[in-house]
């Protein structure tokens, strides 16, 4: 630690006062961001997913609004959808074969029963498509991700930010009770307060939010600490602003750049923590597709249809993987050290 | 002796950590809704039955009653019967903990065996072939879903080739008479090993990636301070540099984030042991909640708490053997 303060000073010793301030502004990062390879491939794959989320969510609301009109129940519609393979609702019980293997599958493993292009990565055990329940599920995973790192980020903001500014007894109570958080492990906090308040998809964000708040808690803690002391921060008390809006307009904004890549870190990691929720069985619950839940289900069948259980963890690892692209591509642009 | 008061120090200073994980678990326990009697009894006990449950396990008091009882409890080293299993809990704990300690053992040694290696060789040669694959694997293990990756060397590796097993984890010191196959003890630990390999992969490739992360940023940082370059200008060899030189000062951060990483670690041996059957603390602390078996959701949730503490002081610790300006009497 010692020795990154050491580097930064020489870096600000050799490019003037001026450099390190222009080096923080959002502007700033994005015309980074943009330069950056990583960054951009990052975000093409989370433009791809939000698509494909996108496109479940239309399909979804499309499939229970068409249902909801007797006239077009009359006209077969619905009956129309449920054969159909892209527009069926995976939440509805399929109507094709069970288990028939991705259409890439030879026909010597399974001659009577080969895949077809009508369900290219196959069905799941109870017939309902696998390509469409992963579509269905990468909604589920970006909306969750996002919303817990939400709800993690403006809490612990809140805690960060007085537990910094204030110092003194408040900030020991404040990090004392996060440390606390951060001793037990997330999942099985997690999965306690799951079984303790509601076992579904609220109650999972809800939890992960809160059992994540510790990491940006200290972090903004860290940045206050450093923000506090500055010259615009000691005039603005001395013009008499109330430390309320001291904390607000001038240390959160001014924390912004590692927050916005610790969040974008942080959904990867909710994710992944949400997938294995739904693996034990806490996450979305059934008949509401999700990647872990589905990898849980494909434990039965595993030794006969291996291939269930290998496109959701795919899908999961490309949609982290595109988050983690897009954090570390904002945090080069960030640090000056690597820039150099 | 400096040494010494630094830990006990540090251990008197995780008291307020402990009974707050304490607290956390004794209320979200509480809030869990239904009656642990009735699901210890069955559906329909007799009133007088779990009446006298109630009495037996102090659940007729109010709520600040029987926390500072547990308190008291836990003060005397006393965690009190698992309402489920009908023994004491530390009874249970004791069975299961070494298994759960024995897998994140093996899972860091083989994280910090591949991470450091790794780190540094791609450090070594910035933006050269080896270090894009480097961090490629290292991106990849990051974001990888460890029980997915469980489930694939499962298919592959007990399935496909049947190289190695995916259920009945042998532990290394169970009697040679109850595992076949083996003469003698030294027999069982290879067994062991044997059966360990893959629950190991499963646990560590998220530690080994986080691990080569921090290691090559952190061997880069070194590699560009000024007393490294003060070495290159006379002549030292690159290998010497970073032997000598680098490689310690390199792995501060790296020690930190191991501390910090086993609290993740064990919410990963959870799900480690479901996928591969290990009866260990993860599934223990599962089965417990779903029984609502309170004394033992407190027991296993406290243990937790206390190895992560321990973990972080031990971190901490050998901040001092790594870095010789640390020292732990009074300042630093």
């Amino acid at each position: 630690m010692n020795m990154s303060n050491a580097t930064n000073r020489t870096d600000a010793d050799e490019s003037g006062p001026e450099q390190p301030e222009a080096r923080v502004g959002l502007r700033y990062t994005l015309s980074q961001v943009k330069r950056d390879p990583t960054a951009l491939a990052g975000l093409a794959v989370i433009a791809f997913m939000t698509l494909v989320a996108f496109i479940a969510f239309v399909d979804g609301v499309l499939f229970d609004f068409l249902s909801d009109f007797t006239f077009f129940a009359n006209l077969g519609i619905e009956q129309y959808l449920l054969a159909n393979t892209f527009w069926v609702n995976p939440v509805v019980d399929g109507t094709g074969q069970i288990l028939r293997p991705p259409v890439y599958m030879t026909n010597q493993l399974y001659p009577d029963q080969p895949g077809t292009w009508a369900h290219p990565l196959g069905t799941d055990h109870r017939g309902r498509d696998v390509l469409i329940r992963l579509f269905y599920g990468t909604r589920i995973a970006i909306t969750v991700g996002i919303v817990a790192t939400g709800i993690a980020m403006v809490l612990g903001m809140l805690v960060g930010a007085v537990a910094g500014y204030y110092g003194g007894w408040i900030d020991d109570a404040l990090m004392r009770g996060s440390e606390t958080l951060y001793a037990i492990p997330f999942l099985i906090l997690v999965i306690a307060f799951m079984t303790a308040f509601g076992r579904n998809l609220t109650f999972a964000m809800i939890g992960v939010g809160i059992a994540t708040i510790p990491t940006f808690a200290r972090l903004i803690r860290s940045r206050v600490l450093s923000v506090r002391e500055e010259d615009y921060i000691e005039a603005a008390r001395a013009a008499g602003v109330r430390d309320r809006d001291i904390i607000l307009r001038h240390v959160i904004p001014n924390s912004f750049a590692p927050i916005l890549v610790q969040a974008t870190l942080q959904v990867g990691v909710n994710i992944l923590i949400i997938a294995g929720l739904s693996f034990l069985g806490y996450g979305a619950q059934p008949p509401t597709p999700s990647w872990g839940q589905m990898l849980s289900n494909s434990r039965q069948y595993m030794l006969p249809n291996p291939w269930f259980s290998i496109w959701p963890g795919i899908a999961i690892l490309i949609t982290v993987v595109g988050f983690n692209l897009i954090g570390d591509g904002l945090r080069d642009a960030l640090d000056p050290r690597i820039n150099n | 002796m400096g040494r010494l008061r630094y830990t006990i120090s540090r251990l008197l200073q995780s008291i307020p950590v402990i009974v707050g994980v304490i607290t956390i678990t004794f209320l979200l326990t509480d809030a869990i809704p239904g009656d642990p009697v009735q699901i210890m009894l069955g559906p329909s006990p007799s009133a007088q039955q779990a009446e006298a449950i109630r009495a037996k396990f102090g659940l007729d008091q109010p709520l600040h009653v029987r926390y500072f009882n547990y308190l008291f409890d836990v003060v005397r080293l006393d965690l009190g019967t698992s309402l489920y299993y009908g023994v004491p809990v530390t009874q249970k704990i004791a069975e299961r903990l070494p298994v759960t300690l024995y897998l994140l053992l093996s899972s860091f040694t083989f994280a910090l065996l591949t991470a450091v290696p790794l780190g540094i060789i791609s450090a070594k040669r910035r933006n050269k072939p080896t270090d894009h694959i480097s961090r490629v694997v290292a991106l990849f293990g990051v974001s990888t879903p460890s029980f997915w990756i469980g489930l694939m060397l499962i298919i592959v590796f007990s399935f496909w080739l049947d190289i190695f097993p995916a259920t009945n984890l042998i532990l290394p010191w169970e009697s040679p008479a109850n595992v076949d196959g083996a003469a003698n003890q030294l027999g069982v630990i290879a067994k062991s090993i044997h059966h360990l390999i893959l629950p190991t992969i499963t646990l560590g490739t998220l530690q080994m990636a986080a691990f080569t992360r921090i290691e090559r940023s952190s061997m880069l940082e070194v590699l560009g301070e000024e007393y490294v370059k003060l070495a290159r200008a006379y002549g030292v060899s690159e290998t010497k540099i970073v032997r000598k030189h680098a490689f310690r000062n390199a792995q501060l951060p790296l020690i930190t984030l191991v501390g910090l990483q086993l609290t993740g670690a064990l919410g990963g041996a959870v799900l480690t042991e479901t996928v591969f059957s290990i009866n260990g603390m993860g599934r223990l602390i599962i089965t417990a909640i779903q029984n609502q078996d309170f004394q033992l959701v407190m027991g296993t949730t406290l243990v937790f708490g206390l190895v992560f503490v321990i973990g972080v002081i031990l971190t901490d610790l050998s901040y001092a053997y790594v870095d010789p300006r640390v020292s732990f009497d009074g300042s630093e």
